[in-house]
Formats: C-alpha cells, structure tokens, sequence
C-alpha cells in the first residue's frame, strides 16, 4: 500500500486538508504507521500534478483538498486489486535465522527463543489492547497485526522442531568461492 | 498470597530404561489476578504440569501446593474434598454431565459437600458469565461457548479461586474462543487464579505470563509486564 492511496481513501469521505488528512490516517490505522506532516503534503503536491485530488480555495489559512473523478477511478482500481506478497518488505527474521544458520559459532536455538520470547510479548501487549474499546475498523487492523505475530511464532516453533533435526552440510568458505572476473 | 505453587516438581512416568522424565525440576507460582499460559511441543510435559497442579497425579519429588497447603500431605479422601472445595477446571471435551441442566451441573461440585443455597448460587455464577435464563437448559440444548461458559462458572464456584483449563478453546471457533478467553480473563482480573495449556499463541497471549515447556523442562518466559507500550489505542 502507499500513502497516495490511503489518503485518497481518506478524501473519499469528503474535503480535508493536510492536518486533518495525517489525524485521520492515524486513526484509520491505530497509530501503526505513522506519518508526518511533511509526507502528507507530499504526497497531496503529487497527486494533484496527476489530477487525482484538487486544491479548493483557501479557508481559515487552510487548504482543503478535494478527490477528482480520476482519484475516484484510481481508488477504485486499487480496492478492486489484491495485494500481492512480492509487494511486501523481506522478512528480517527469516533472514536473520538463514544466516544464522549458517554462521558459525552461532546459537541458532537462542536466536529462534529470543525472537520467539520478543514475539510472545508483542503478541500479549496486542491482546492487551484488545480488551479495551475500540472501533471495528480499529481492532480489524489490530487483529491483522495479531494473526501476523501468531504466524510467526508458528513458524518459529516450526524452526525450532526441524533444527532439531538438523545436520548441517558444510558450507563453502568464501575462500572457495569462485570470484567471477 | 500464592494460589498455586510448584517446588522443583519431577515425575518420572515408569520405570527402568522405558521410564520417561515427563517434568524435570519445574517451579512455577501463580498469584490471585494472574493467568499464566503453558505451551510446547506433544510431550513436553505440559499435561502433566496441569494434572499435578489439580493433584490428578502426584510427583515423583518436589511439591505442590495449593492455598499454602501441600497436596502431598493430604489423604486420598482429604486430598478429593480439597480439589472439589479449591480447584477448578474446564477441559475441550466432556466438560458437562449431558443429564444435568446447567444450573446442576454448576452446583454440582457444592452439593456433593452438601452446602445449602446451591442453586442461588449457581443462578448467580451462571449470570456472570452471562447466562441468564440459561439455569435449566441441558448441556445439549447449549451452543459450544456457551457449554464452555458453564463450565467456567462451574470452575470458580464456592470459594474456588484456581481454574485449570486444558485446551478450553479447542473445539471453538475462532471468535467464540475469545469469547471464552475474554471471560476467563475477566475472572481472573476479579481475584482468581489460572493456568491454561494451550498450543495456540493467539490463546496463550491472554496471559500475563507464557511458560515454554520443552522436554519436560521451562526453556523460556514471556511476561508482558513490561515497561514500554507498543501502541497506544486511537
């Protein structure tokens, strides 16, 4: 997702301008991803070079802005369009824990509980939250964060369990590796 | 003061080269307000935590203590009446006697010591868990939460103040398992004490404390009794 879209989404409810843009975005995703002033007004320069929003007149000192019947179009394209998982960040842990493995003198078993451990917390502060009240667009997102964090330490357990099974091969030191001219 | 509490616990189930060390030297205390969490892997022990902890089993060394007092030094008959007056639990299946009504089946653990009032009492527990009017359904007659919140109120009748649950959400589907959870918190928040084994970490993370269990031993705690909040609510 990028922020043209969220805010797109946001203008969809009616005119704002940019201070109200970065409150309502805040609270559309629980604080997880926060933005500042700066990359609101960005991003609203971009959009309205594309057509996709335009600038009313002034009113108090501010500028609201409004969607255009293109924004319309382009925000309905990105409902209608699934998110890909190419799309998302690497998975640090992953990468973390396939070095690890074949870093020596590492204790991956350590690596998989202390992730698993910091896991867990994230986890237990996140149900913490959910028991107090909330909006369903609010715990909706909450929820997305919880069932990730669950999956993750599934994963970890799985990690743990087959590297107990494990009989490392030895790995090329980097002396044997050929360097391509 | 401590509800339950585990010093060094061993127990070795059989003997000789088949015997197996399901615990091995396991200490845990659980406090009036706190739910504590038990996961690990099929055979890290985590039942045999939960059996000895309700004085199903006994260990090989080490003691177990409930309300300060060790079920050790009780008789076979003392040792019944005190998990019947103390301990409470809720298990995925068979939680309910399908011939009993609700409101039976919650007072069932006063009347086998004959105390008076039961049924105003089980009205009441039933009606903390929200189910009112709910007194003289039969079990089959209930929904999969709602037998699983009978059981709860069950659990924490009289003057039991220790709930073991073992996999209580199992059956369940997701939404009305949390339902469950939600409660067992809220009883947990108003005084009691619990322990809960379970494979899922969604489940597990209602606890203040989880405990890793891996080959019969703690491998690791997750207490979010931490300083710094990850989020803060809208």
């Amino acid at each position: 997702m990028s922020v043209k879209h969220g805010l797109l989404a946001l203008l969809e409810r009616g005119p704002m301008y940019g201070y109200q843009l970065r409150v309502a975005f805040d609270s559309a995703t629980g604080g997880t991803w926060p933005l500042n002033i700066g990359q609101v007004y960005t991003t609203l320069s971009r959009l309205e070079r594309d057509d996709l929003v335009a600038a009313l007149p002034e009113n108090e000192g501010q500028r609201p802005y409004e969607i255009t019947a293109q924004g319309r179009d382009e925000l309905k394209k990105w409902f209608a369009t699934p998110v890909q998982r190419s799309d998302r960040p690497r998975d640090e842990v992953a990468i973390k824990l396939a070095l690890a493995i074949t870093t020596p003198g590492v204790d991956v078993a350590r690596v998989v509980m202390t992730q698993r451990t910091a896991t867990m917390r994230t986890l237990q502060e996140y149900t913490r939250l959910k028991t107090q009240p909330g909006d369903l667009p609010w715990l909706l997102v909450l929820d997305a964060m919880i069932f990730q964090a669950e999956a993750e330490l599934r994963w970890l357990d799985h990690c743990e369990a087959s590297l107990l099974r494990y009989e490392p091969r030895p790995v090329p030191a980097a002396t044997d590796v050929e360097v391509p001219r | 003061m401590t509800v339950l509490e585990l010093r060094d616990v061993h127990r070795v189930h059989g003997t000789g080269e088949t015997a197996v060390n399901a615990l091995k030297g396991t200490s845990l205390t659980v406090g009036p307000g706190e739910l504590i969490a038990v996961m690990g892997p099929s055979g890290s022990g985590k039942s045999t935590l939960l059996n000895l902890a309700g004085g199903l089993d006994s260990p090989t060394s080490g003691q177990v203590l409930v309300d300060g007092t060790s079920l050790q030094s009780l008789s076979r008959k003392q040792l019944a009446a005190w998990r019947r007056k103390r301990i409470g639990y809720v298990f995925q299946n068979l939680n309910l006697i399908a011939s009993l009504t609700a409101a039976e089946n919650v007072a069932l653990p006063l009347d086998l010591d004959g105390v008076r009032g039961s049924r105003r009492q089980a009205e009441q527990a039933l009606s903390e868990v929200d189910l009112d009017g709910y007194a003289d359904r039969f079990p089959d007659e209930m929904s999969g939460g709602q037998q699983q919140r009978v059981a709860i109120a069950r659990a924490l009748i009289g003057e039991r103040r220790l709930v073991l649950a073992d996999e209580p959400t199992g059956a369940l589907d997701s939404r009305t398992g949390e339902t469950v959870l939600r409660l067992l918190r809220a009883k947990v928040d108003a005084g009691a004490a619990a322990v809960l084994v379970t494979h899922d970490a969604r489940h597990a993370a209602w606890a203040d404390r989880v405990v890793f269990l891996r080959d019969g031993v703690v491998v690791d705690v997750s207490s979010r009794d931490q300083p710094e909040e990850l989020l803060s609510t809208p």
